[in-house]
């Protein structure tokens, strides 16, 4: 390894200690301010025992129970939709284009995708219209057909066309590592069918490595609120949802901070029980593996495997479809199956409706993007750097733990502070949530380049800033660029940490989908949800096309 | 009694145009072994993958496979009973030795599987190996073990791939006797680029690097 001035190691640990401390500060005081104002500790935000209060609310049972089936339901069925997609589409010609489609639809932040499926589902939605009424018979909207549905699944539906991708990229990263190809063939070799040999040489060995990721999901599944906003029921709603209408509510910040806190130890309780479950599993399974059985090559399971999978993305896509056009539709009669007319008002003669939720949520974008990779630079130097070991468990905090919880603590801390409303508030908050993603993508890259490239430029005299952006960078401008796209997807993505540290000052895009939805015409609501969609979209396109550009121009010089 | 392995008229032409080998046939009689020979890139790996029925859909591949009497073209590579070992051993890592033999065997009761891969175990000279982690075992341990895999599934023909590039040259001559005296019931296919790795009574099949470039 290069050897460094002392001096440089010292200023690189305590770049990297500022780092940790930064992102583990507000950790702290989300969990302080939500505990607190909990248990009617600050009578200056509220006041009474909050848990007293949110159990004799009417609506807290009924939700509770809501989101715990549709939390639960969406997380075991992204993990189905990843296995069948794993065993019934790897190694055939749709692998590759699935990988391929995966991260443009993992770029669509929630709410775009959640008002694009009440588009799609709706009952004068896309989907109805285009078999209306020759096939169903109906000239007028079905009045019995309601989206959202009072029973969450269509909040279901959305989660797992939204999270799906991401699992099913987690694992896909971790296929070569597995030897997969190889485990296939030796086991196809000795009898076993292709199924068996995924569930008894692959899958066992690929969910501890995903396992952290679906906690993330299950995590994100039980506490979303702009996707429960568009796509839950309303009476009751999902907690999450019930919890922020408390908080709105003068006086009733007990109350909320108390819900925020049983959705956190539940959440825990829960992560509890599913390590359980995984163990149970596991035990069968592994009596299950040797038991000889070489199961049967069934090809038309495999097939209608393969047609789910292409069906869900197909769906995704579509659900982009139908905000792209009905952000260009001038009048669109039921049950037409396309507009009657187009029109390109929505983009340009509503600048002032677009311009400045845009120019929001770019400047938040833009901070988020470099402040998380200068962040995440410091701390994979210092660790390159022997200054510290590996602490990837902690970046992965304030996933598992309920936005909803430590944002009400950041609330309340941030009143205290009058700091609520600030600019550099809600940055801050977007930077909390953007850097475990960033740090996560670029560590493994990072940590696995070759010193010898390092220690090759140093010899031939340059200093550590020369190697560190003449070498290491550009070699490893893939994962960098990817990381930034990812900064960027959920820094444009987050409501919450706006809404609730924004004070109503920051209109982002995330927020004027969510609150435009239900009250503001169809097609601006659409022509705003292609714009939120658009900006990840094509930070992706560029971190994919950039390095092809530059390995073009070397293989040309 | 076992069957003969036979391809004939076997063409491989990769998507870029080269052909890997045009018109090939040859048969491995039970108890006989077949050296495929030939520098890297030759195409060995690529027969063997098209014999197991894994070649990649875009490679072009047209010729015959019988196993005795059976054609195997078209018939999935699990029904095929072919066994196969690898440069690599692959012994899964989250199964025991024992967890691994079971895996190879075919169903049966659990106390007459057991005494088969305890037996097994004695024969090949790792008694008391079973509940080892296979990651703790030396390489000569490991391809022993992976080599009894592919044979308690009962293979009706073995396909080698470099099977001990891997291995020390103090092991190596050791494992090549083991694998010669477990295989010599079986239609043997060895694909190797060192002589020294072909026995004595095996026929030698030369594959020439002038293709594939």
């Amino acid at each position: 390894m290069l050897q460094f001035s002392s001096n440089r190691g010292h200023l690189s640990a305590l770049l990297a200690v500022g780092v940790v401390l930064l992102f583990c500060l507000p950790i702290v005081l989300g969990l302080v301010g939500t505990v607190i104002p909990a248990f009617g500790l600050m009578p200056a935000l509220s006041e009474g025992n909050g848990f007293v209060q949110l159990v004799n609310d009417p609506r807290f049972a009924p939700s509770l129970w809501l989101t715990l089936k549709t939390g639960v339901a969406a997380s075991l069925l992204v993990l189905l939709v990843t296995i069948v997609a794993l065993v019934c589409l790897h190694q055939t010609r749709w692998w590759r284009w699935l990988l391929t489609a995966m991260p443009p639809l993992l770029a669509i932040p929630h709410a775009a995708m959640a008002v694009g499926l009440v588009f799609l589902f709706a009952p004068s939605g896309w989907i109805v219209r285009l078999f209306s009424p020759w096939l169903t018979g109906w000239e007028r909207p079905p009045s019995d057909w309601v989206v959202p549905d009072a029973g969450g699944w269509s909040l279901v539906a959305g989660l797992v066309m939204k999270e799906a991708p991401f699992l099913l990229l987690a694992a896909a990263a971790q296929l070569p590592s597995l030897d997969v190809d190889a485990s296939l063939r030796i086991g196809r070799t000795l009898g076993y069918s292709p199924a068996r040999c995924w569930s008894r040489l692959v899958l066992p060995r690929l969910y501890p490595r995903i396992r952290l990721t679906l906690f993330v999901i299950l995590a994100f599944n039980l506490s979303v609120v702009d996707m429960a906003l568009i796509l839950g029921p309303g009476n009751p709603p999902t907690l999450a949802v019930l919890l922020l209408s408390y908080v709105n509510e003068p006086g009733a910040r007990a109350v909320a901070s108390a819900g925020a806190l049983l959705l956190a130890v539940g959440m825990a309780l829960f992560f509890i029980v599913v390590i359980g479950v995984e163990r149970i599993v596991a035990g069968l399974a592994a009596i299950r593996r040797t038991s000889g059985n070489r199961g049967h090559g069934f090809g038309f399971f495999r097939q209608i495997g393969q047609h789910f999978v292409i069906l869900l993305c197909s769906l995704s896509v579509l659900t982009l479809a139908s905000l792209l056009v009905w952000s260009i539709t001038q009048r669109w009669r039921f049950p037409s199956a396309l507009p009657d007319n187009f029109t390109s008002r929505h983009w340009l003669g509503r600048a002032d409706l677009l311009l400045s939720p845009l120019w929001s949520t770019i400047l938040f974008a833009a901070f988020s993007c470099i402040a998380t990779l200068v962040a995440a630079i410091i701390w994979l130097e210092a660790e390159r750097l022997g200054r510290f070991k590996k602490i990837d468990w902690l970046w992965y905090v304030p996933l598992f733990i309920p936005q909803i919880t430590l944002l009400f603590g950041w609330q309340a801390a941030s009143l205290l502070l009058s700091a609520d409303g600030l600019w550099l508030t809600v940055a801050y908050a977007h930077w909390v949530y953007t850097l475990p993603y960033v740090i996560l993508i670029m560590a493994v890259a990072w940590r696995e380049l070759d010193p010898n490239w390092s220690n090759a430029a140093a010899l031939l005299g340059a200093g550590y800033w020369r190697v560190l952006f003449r070498i290491r960078l550009p070699l490893l401008i893939k994962p960098v660029l990817q990381a930034m796209a990812v900064a960027v997807a959920v820094s444009v993505a987050q409501y919450l940490p706006t809404a609730l540290l924004g004070a109503g000052r920051h209109n982002t895009l995330a927020i004027e989908v969510v609150t435009s939805f239900g009250g503001v015409d169809r097609r601006i609501i659409a022509t705003l949800a292609v714009l939120q969609s658009l900006l990840p979209l094509l930070v992706f396109s560029m971190a994919l096309a950039v390095p092809a550009v530059l390995q073009r121009r070397r293989s040309i010089a | 009694m076992m069957d003969a392995l036979r391809v004939d008229k076997l063409t491989i032409t990769l998507p870029n145009g080269i052909i890997l080998c045009e018109q090939l046939s040859f048969t491995i009689e039970p108890g006989r072994v077949l050296a495929l020979m030939g520098p890297s890139g030759s195409g060995k790996s690529t027969i063997l993958s098209w014999i197991t029925g894994t070649l990649p859909k875009a490679i072009q591949a047209s010729g015959e496979i019988w196993l005795g009497e059976t054609s195997l073209l078209g018939v999935q590579t699990e029904k095929r009973r072919l066994g196969l070992m690898l440069q690599q051993d692959y012994l899964f890592p989250h199964m025991s030795v024992e967890q691994n033999l079971k895996f190879g065997l075919k169903a049966g009761s659990k106390a007459e599987r057991t005494a088969i891969v305890h037996s097994s175990l004695e024969s090949a000279g790792l008694a008391g190996l079973q509940h080892a982690n296979p990651a703790t075992l030396s390489g000569g341990q490991r391809s022993r073990v992976s080599l009894l895999r592919s044979l308690l599934s009962e293979p009706s023909a073995l396909l080698l791939d470099e099977p001990f590039a891997r291995l020390d040259a103090q092991r190596r001559e050791q494992i090549r006797q083991f694998t010669w005296e477990a295989c010599s019931q079986l239609p043997v296919l060895l694909v190797t680029h060192d002589s020294e790795d072909v026995p004595d009574h095996a026929d030698v099949l030369e594959l020439a690097d002038n293709h594939a470039g």
